[in-house]
């Protein structure tokens, strides 16, 4: 069997979102390789640079320097400095203090012996015997840039071309470790979608046999062990329906249109009523008439359904529910166990279960929050250890 | 305040006026005296030293050791001359004035400003 063809939207959400992650942190190791390879490839050259330009800036510095042993010789006020137009040049006594200087960068480190500061290259020859009391000879020239230019520009097309090419490979790679992993993930997701699929049959015809039995002509006996299949049959089906929803929400295009909150809150209580009754838990509305949503009355319905089934699942017998509908509002409050501060806190997680006592995949608040961010509805919820909790959804 | 800055420069001038002065004095008469005898310039013996010691303290201080202890081997002369005149006699002059002298020295020869 195939099964890397017509893979299953979760999965190819968690791979995205694996891929993404492994991209970002995989171009982010490529890109500290490169700039640290540019580093060394700029200074490289760099050196080279200066060491081409060294040699001409000794023939002026020797040039100078017959000069200045001339102004030495023949020295009296005024004389003028020897200035050529192919360089600048400045002279400094031993303690660093500038004799003369025609440089336009003053900037000088007399410790260095060649260097480029702000497009200038500076040329620092320390003399023997010293001339006019000048001990270091510094000779300025103007660096075009030409060398820099063409170093950033093989740098920027090698690196982004490399770039590029690296994070294909990462890309294929990813994938071809995620492989056979992604092949187990999908096998499975098939198989649920599968076992999803050939449940709805059954259910539905369950469900329909028990609404068709006429129940006043059964004795009490008779009559629990209906509830009994009933409450099992609703709890198997809103299970199908949170399944169905996790495994095809992507697929499927919502069809929005008012509704009127306060009739399919209290047909989703009717619902619910026959295993309201079993717990015996007391259900209170408080709804307001003509509160209209536009959204998807399937979708609508695994938001309330979910949160009245936790109500229900997590109370104690004899407890109850109350639900509230207000203009921007509607709020289901239980007197169930409650959640501590840190459970809160992941409730949304898919498969997060605090009771493994009772059923459930732990995906029923999951599917509520993507509903709910899906149509820009507000959650809160509220929770005291042992006391209940109230999930307000506002708009 | 604008009266005490104009004090402040009329007596650092009268100070440092006063000071040239003295030093100038003690140059022109206990170093020209012999020197202006001599066949050669003190401005060459100047330029000497800042071809071996470059900056203004080093050559200062290689002056006032040079003129208290006068030996041929710290003497900038060349060896020719030494061999023929020999080497100059100790400074009379006390430390501060040696100081002093040297200081007119400096001035009257150095290069800095000079060049254009």
């Amino acid at each position: 069997m195939s099964v890397s063809k017509n893979r299953g939207i979760s999965l190819q959400q968690s791979e995205k979102k694996t891929l993404r992650s492994f991209l970002l942190l995989y171009s982010f190791m490529v890109l500290i390789i490169l700039f640290f390879s540019a580093f060394i490839y700029y200074n490289l050259q760099k050196e080279l640079m200066l060491g081409k330009q060294n040699s001409r800036l000794k023939e002026y510095s020797d040039e100078l320097i017959s000069k200045i042993i001339y102004m030495h010789e023949n020295f009296y006020d005024g004389i003028e400095y020897p200035r050529s137009k192919k360089y600048r040049s400045a002279i400094y006594d031993g303690s660093g203090k500038v004799i003369f200087s025609t440089l336009q960068n003053k900037s000088v480190d007399l410790n260095k012996n060649i260097y480029v500061i702000d497009n200038k290259i500076h040329f620092i020859r320390l003399l023997e015997r010293y001339y006019l009391g000048a001990m270091y000879l510094v000779i300025e020239i103007d660096d075009n840039s030409g060398w820099f230019n063409f170093v950033k520009n093989k740098v920027l097309i090698y690196g982004v071309l490399l770039f590029l090419f690296l994070v294909f490979v990462g890309y294929f790679l990813l994938k071809m470790i995620l492989k056979p992993m992604r092949d187990s993930i999908y096998l499975l997701d098939r198989f649920i979608k599968d076992t999803t699929h050939e449940l709805n049959t059954p259910i539905n015809s369950i469900l329909i046999n028990i609404e068709t039995i006429k129940r006043e002509n059964l004795d009490q006996k008779s009559l629990k062990k209906i509830e009994r299949i009933d409450i099992a049959s609703r709890t198997i089906s809103n299970l199908y329906n949170d399944l169905t929803y996790m495994a095809l929400n992507n697929k499927v295009v919502s069809n929005n249109e008012n509704i009127e909150l306060s009739k399919i809150i209290k047909e989703r209580c009717e619902y619910f009523k026959i295993i309201l009754s079993q717990k015996r838990i007391s259900c209170s509305l408080d709804l307001k008439d003509g509160i209209y949503l536009h959204i998807d009355r399937k979708k609508l319905t695994r938001v309330i359904d979910n949160i009245i089934s936790n109500a229900v699942k997590y109370n104690k017998k004899g407890g109850f529910i109350k639900v509230t509908l207000k203009d921007r509002y509607f709020e289901i409050e239980d007197s169930g166990k409650g959640m501590t501060k840190r459970e809160l806190r992941d409730i949304f997680e898919r498969y997060t279960r605090f009771d493994k006592s009772v059923g459930g995949f732990g995906i029923g608040l999951n599917i509520v929050a993507q509903i709910v961010k899906e149509y820009h509805l507000n959650i809160d919820v509220k929770s005291t250890p042992d006391l209940g909790t109230k999930v307000r959804i506002s708009w | 305040m604008v009266k005490s800055i104009v004090f402040l420069l009329i007596f650092s001038h009268f100070l440092f006026g006063n000071d040239l002065e003295q030093s100038k004095a003690i140059y022109e008469n206990d170093c020209m005296s012999c020197h202006k005898q001599l066949s050669f310039e003190l401005k060459s013996v100047f330029f000497d030293y800042l071809l071996k010691y470059s900056s203004e303290d080093v050559v200062k201080t290689a002056l006032i050791d040079y003129l208290k202890n006068p030996n041929k081997d710290t003497s900038v002369m060349s060896k020719n001359y030494i061999r023929r005149f020999g080497i100059k006699n100790r400074s009379n002059l006390n430390d501060i004035e040696l100081k002093m002298a040297i200081d007119y020295y400096w001035e009257k020869y150095k290069v800095f400003g000079k060049i254009k």
